[in-house]
């Protein structure tokens, strides 16, 4: 699909992000209108079904390279519109969920040509995606399916990093523990089902080693010794691997499995620590190959990266120890950092547009 | 330096920022021809699950297009046959990395 026609897919993606921010502000206690009443209610929807899940099956759309794959990233990013202007999730996942069988069918036809590691790896986040999707269209409450999103980005994450990391050569034993690590984590997601805290836990077992894992064997650790870019992205990768092991000690050592202050500190340090700095790690490259555009890097990039890990501590701790001010101003500074995020990124596409004229 | 070698040099321009390589000593240009005012070049990316091969592809034509103003007829294809593994990469590529 020519590039003109992909950004109107992107939009979709950064209007779920952006609304996404706007309903974290409002559960977190902000007095600001919301444009649509529901909006407090939509976060976990719009951030990983509208934004990550259309961005996501728009890179999967491109890589397959069939113009049908962009049905993905156009239900998902439909579906998530059409929660905004309903304020009603059924339709919305109803949308969203096709859009992850999509993804499924994208996987199962590249791994039928493919059949690696990495793919199977990626193909298992799709189907984790799907599950929770299911899970969520049959009115389960989130905290049912979450680990299923959680999954999804996760598995996803690591596959890619898998995929790269080869280059330095893995031997069998290396691939076997990678193996063994996703196969905790993914216990724990299925067994949460059936005993909820139990199942958190193994899943956070799961993250822990899967962190230990890539902090061993990412090129990162390579990489992370070059200049510009390269290095950013390193940067980003091993910072982020430590919110997925911090996230998941939290979770190894919870009591429950409920919507509480521990619960928000796992969720966000796996979504917002691990999730968004490996986006940002990510977007200097995946914009380029989905808009067409390059993204010019500047040393500027790691304001952004900086505001988002010095404020999340914060917000974690607060989570921790009862400070619901703390959690209300460093979730605030936690939106701020994507937001400059975005306009970093805007102004590397724009230097780069002006490089070439 | 020869055509053949022009365009290498040229394509050593077109660096693959997650790794910090170019694609040369990547190991991701298969073959290079040159005829007749014609510059074809064939190359893979490192996984056929990688979205960036457009992208890497539009860089290396645009590379071999500034080494050769006056050449119109410049292409380059992707092709996953056959399929990238890391063996292939160059041996500075891999001193770079710290591959044996």
């Amino acid at each position: 699909m020519p590039y003109p026609y992909r950004i109107p897919l992107l939009a979709l993606g950064m209007i779920s992000l952006l609304l996404g921010l706007w309903s974290g502000l409002l559960r977190l206690g902000f007095d600001i209108p919301a444009p649509q009443p529901a909006l407090p209610g939509l976060h976990g929807p719009l951030m990983i079904g509208g934004f990550l899940g259309t961005v996501i099956g728009l890179e999967r759309a491109v890589a397959l390279g069939r113009p049908w794959g962009y049905a993905a990233p156009l239900l998902s990013g439909t579906g998530s519109m059409l929660m905004l202007i309903t304020g009603r999730e059924r339709e919305a996942a109803a949308l969203i969920t096709l859009a992850s069988a999509v993804m499924v069918i994208i996987f199962a036809i590249q791994l039928s040509r493919h059949f690696t590691s990495y793919m199977i790896t990626m193909a298992a986040g799709s189907a984790a995606w799907l599950a929770g999707n299911l899970l969520w269209l049959g009115g389960g409450v989130v905290s049912e399916f979450v680990l299923w999103w959680a999954a999804f980005l996760t598995l996803t994450i690591a596959g890619e990093r898998l995929e790269l990391s080869r280059l330095l050569g893995h031997s069998k034993k290396a691939l076997a523990l990678f193996g063994a690590a996703a196969a905790v984590f993914v216990a724990g997601v299925f067994l949460q089902s059936a005993a909820p805290a139990a199942g958190a836990r193994l899943a956070g077992g799961g993250m822990i080693l899967l962190a230990f894992w890539f902090w061993r064997h990412d090129i990162a650790l390579v990489t992370v010794r070059q200049s510009g870019l390269t290095r950013f992205i390193a940067v980003c990768l091993l910072l982020g691997y430590g919110w997925l092991a911090a996230g998941g000690a939290l979770a190894l050592t919870a009591a429950d499995w409920l919507p509480g202050p521990r619960y928000d500190a796992i969720l966000h340090c796996v979504f917002l620590g691990f999730v968004f700095s490996m986006i940002f790690g990510h977007a200097p490259i995946i914009f380029p190959a989905i808009i067409g555009k390059p993204v010019v890097y500047t040393p500027w990039f790691y304001l952004h990266l900086a505001v988002l890990n010095i404020s999340l501590a914060p917000r974690i701790a607060g989570d921790l120890a009862g400070g619901d001010s703390l959690v209300t101003h460093s979730g605030a500074v936690n939106a701020a950092a994507i937001l400059l995020f975005l306009a970093n990124t805007v102004t590397g596409i724009v230097r780069g547009v002006m490089r070439k004229s | 330096m020869s055509d053949n070698a022009t365009v290498y040099r040229a394509l050593k321009d077109v660096v693959d920022p997650e790794v910090g390589l170019n694609i040369v000593d990547l190991g991701l240009v298969y073959r290079v021809e040159i005829e007749q005012g014609a510059i074809a070049v064939l190359m893979t990316m490192t996984s056929p699950a990688c979205p960036f091969g457009q992208s890497l592809a539009e860089r290396a034509e645009a590379a071999v297009r500034r080494a050769f103003p006056a050449v119109d007829n410049v292409s380059v294809t992707l092709t996953h046959d056959p399929p990238w593994n890391p063996a292939m990469m160059s041996v500075e590529g891999k001193r770079i990395l710290g591959i044996p």
